[in-house]
Formats: C-alpha cells, sequence, structure tokens
C-alpha cells in the first residue's frame, strides 16, 4: 500500500486524502476546487422534490362488490398491482393507501378493469392463476423474495414456510417468512393463504377474515385441510 | 444491506451525493437534474437485479456514470459546449485585469477538465469530492482497484501538463 504512495506527489496524495496528512494546496488544486464546487442547498432541494415527483407513479384504486368475501379493494400504480384488500371498510382501505403512496391516488374503473376482472375469475373458479404486473418497489428485496416464491405455489396446491424459506435460500428463517407473508399488500393474487405450518396447520393470515377466509379460499380451490 | 432496502429508501439515502456527483460532472443545473432523474429512472429498472451482497451505493454511481458518460458525449456532439461561467462569480474587489486573469484561468482549467478522458474525470470526482473509496471507485468504473487509483493520479498528472504554462509557479 504505502509503495503506491512512496515517489508520487505527497501533496497530491494529500490532497486526495489518501495520506494522513494535510496538504498545500496549489494554483491547480484550488481552481479545481472552484470547478468542483457542489450545488447550493436550494438547487439540491429542488431537484430531490422533482425527482420525487418523476419516480412517484399515480395510484389508481376500486373495488368489486358483492363477492364471497365482500367489498374487494384493488389498488395499482402505472408499475402494476399495489394493493388488494377485503373485509375492511372503504375509508381504512384508502388511509392505508395514502401512507403508502407518494403519487396521487385516484379512483378508476378503466385502470383496475383487468385487475378486477381477474379476480372474479379467480372467485368463480374460471381462473387459476394470475397474469398481472406487479409493482415490487413497495416492498423490501425480502419481501419480494418471499411473496415471489409464495406466487410460485399453484391453485389448490400447498407449501410449507419452511419450504418457502430454504427456496429462497434462508433455511431457518421460517419466522421472518411468516411475517412477510402476513404483510402481504396483496392476498389473493400472491396466494400466502397457500402457505402453511409444517404440520399442516393454518397458523395465520392476514387478509380480512384471518384464518377463516384461508380455509374458505382453501377449500375453494379444492384443498383438502383433512 | 439491499435485502431489508426499498427502493425509495435507497433515492432517500444517496439521491443528494448522486445528484451533487452528476453536477459536479454536467457543470449544468438543468444537465444534472436530467442526469439525476434518469439514473434513478434506470435504477428503478434494474433493482430487481440487485445482489443482496452488493454496494447498493456504489452501484448508483455505476448507474450515474454510465448515464451521465452518454448524457456529456451526446453534448460534446451536439453542440461543442464546455461549461457556462457565473460573471459574477469572478467580480471581486480586483481591478478588471485581474478579473479577465482569473476568467481566463478558470476557462483554461475548465477545457483541460473537458478534455480528460471521461473515466479519469470521473475517478478524479468520485476520490476528491464525492468521496468514495478506490475500492468503491474500482466497482463504479469496473476496473481494478490498481486501476482505480491510476485514473485518479493520471488525471491530475495530465492537467498539470496540459495546464503547465498557465499557472506561475
Amino acid at each position: 500500500m504505502t509503495s503506491k504512495i512512496v515517489g508520487t506527489d505527497r501533496d497530491l496524495a494529500a490532497w486526495l486524502g489518501d495520506i494522513g496528512e494535510s496538504c498545500t494546496p496549489d494554483r491547480l488544486t484550488r481552481e479545481l476546487d472552484r470547478l468542483f464546487a457542489g450545488p447550493d442547498q436550494s438547487v439540491l432541494r429542488r431537484a430531490q422534490v422533482r425527482l420525487e415527483v418523476a419516480l412517484a407513479p399515480a395510484c389508481y384504486y376500486d373495488v368489486i362488490s358483492g363477492t364471497r368475501l365482500g367489498n374487494i379493494f384493488v389498488a395499482a400504480s402505472e408499475r402494476g398491482l399495489m394493493a388488494v384488500n377485503f373485509g375492511i371498510p372503504e375509508a381504512v382501505f384508502l388511509s392505508s393507501l395514502k401512507r403508502g403512496v407518494k403519487g396521487r391516488i385516484v379512483r378508476s374503473g378503466e385502470q383496475t378493469a383487468e385487475i378486477r376482472r381477474q379476480i372474479v375469475e379467480y372467485l368463480d373458479g374460471t381462473r387459476s392463476s394470475f397474469d398481472l404486473p406487479i409493482d415490487w418497489t413497495i416492498m423490501t428485496g425480502f419481501q419480494r423474495k418471499v411473496l415471489e416464491a409464495a406466487l410460485a405455489v399453484g391453485r389448490g396446491r400447498v407449501a410449507t414456510y419452511g419450504e418457502i424459506a430454504r427456496k429462497i435460500g434462508r433455511p431457518g428463517a421460517s419466522r421472518a417468512v411468516g411475517q412477510a407473508l402476513g404483510h402481504n399488500p396483496m392476498p389473493l393474487v400472491i396466494p400466502c393463504h397457500r402457505v402453511l405450518g409444517s404440520d399442516g396447520s393454518l397458523r395465520g393470515y392476514g387478509g380480512g377474515g384471518g384464518i377463516r377466509t384461508k380455509a374458505a379460499l382453501l377449500r375453494l380451490e379444492g384443498v383438502n385441510l383433512g | 444491506m439491499k435485502e431489508s432496502c426499498t427502493f425509495d429508501k435507497l433515492v432517500e439515502l444517496h439521491s443528494a451525493e448522486i445528484f451533487a456527483y452528476v453536477w459536479r460532472l454536467t457543470r449544468d443545473p438543468q444537465d444534472a437534474e436530467d442526469c439525476l432523474q434518469e439514473s434513478f429512472a434506470r435504477a428503478y429498472k434494474a433493482f430487481g437485479r440487485l445482489n443482496g451482497n452488493a454496494n447498493a451505493r456504489a452501484w448508483l454511481y455505476r448507474i450515474a456514470t454510465n448515464t451521465t458518460f452518454t448524457f456529456l458525449k451526446k453534448r460534446k456532439h451536439e453542440n461543442g459546449r464546455i461549461v457556462e461561467m457565473d460573471p459574477d462569480f469572478f467580480s471581486s474587489g480586483d481591478g478588471p485585469a485581474e478579473n479577465a486573469s482569473r476568467r481566463e484561468t478558470f476557462a483554461a482549467v475548465a477545457r483541460a477538465v473537458e478534455g480528460l478522458p471521461a473515466r479519469q474525470q470521473a475517478a478524479l470526482v468520485m476520490r476528491k469530492y464525492q468521496e468514495l473509496s478506490y475500492a468503491e471507485i474500482a466497482q463504479t468504473l469496473g476496473c481494478s482497484e490498481d486501476a482505480a487509483r491510476a485514473n485518479v493520479y493520471q488525471a491530475i498528472k495530465r492537467l498539470r501538463s496540459t495546464l503547465e504554462g498557465h499557472f506561475e509557479r
């Protein structure tokens, strides 16, 4: 390491912070410091605000009424599906959306038509898997891994928390897997209801109606819960 | 770091330094904003491929560097413009002759920096002004740590020889 510094300009190395010495600025380094002066705080703030607006997509939501699960709320951004929920009042759904979404929130039947259609088909039994883009930016990398693994569990099948943990390369993380599934922002579409304890028990369910809903969905899919 | 980090969190943690970085490379307010937005737009698209173990900061610098290089090449090609200078910057208590001389020196330095190979300029900015380690610079530029260090030192040496006549020693 030191052999790279010895023989080179010590002041240069000091100016760069490569050695723990103070340096005597020369004309060049002073001019460079001037040329490369950073942006003012006000310029930075403005750029950050504009960046946030540019990155924050609008969020569209709507409700499917009269299903066997009651009112089902769905929300999607331009990137894809963001939320599915049921068994709660609309006001609660909207306030939780507002907490997570930076962009505008707009009710739109048109923007959510495909999502709503596929969910109705799923509940009717005419659709076994969903074909929808998902907005993964609202999740952490770990959550995404867990939920992608759950997505791969097909209709009428089940997996255990342990299997999911092993699948994502984190054996022994069944508890964290359970928590990530419990915070699934889009039950039904991402089938966290198909994940059980290793003893076959239902354990828990984050969607409206809790474990009873989990059991009902599994029965709907023809899974024998013994 | 990445496993527990959402994209929005990455933006929150690093947008200020990435902006300062592209600002220093482009030296134009609008261009800097455009490069910032384009860099994060690309980072969003590539976010799913970011490895759990990877250094997210170096990854962002890599994207910002490539984005800005592309932008600068295009800018140079389109109008051959160098940095515009704020005339107020040069007014001081001194007389017009001193100000003219200062302006001329600044222009000469700016031209010399523009004449550097892009990687050398970027390496210099990353080391001195963004305070990245040589390891992080190496990750950003896709080279070895030795090459990263060489890029920085060569940048200065090159500037020195280009500007030799300009500064009284």
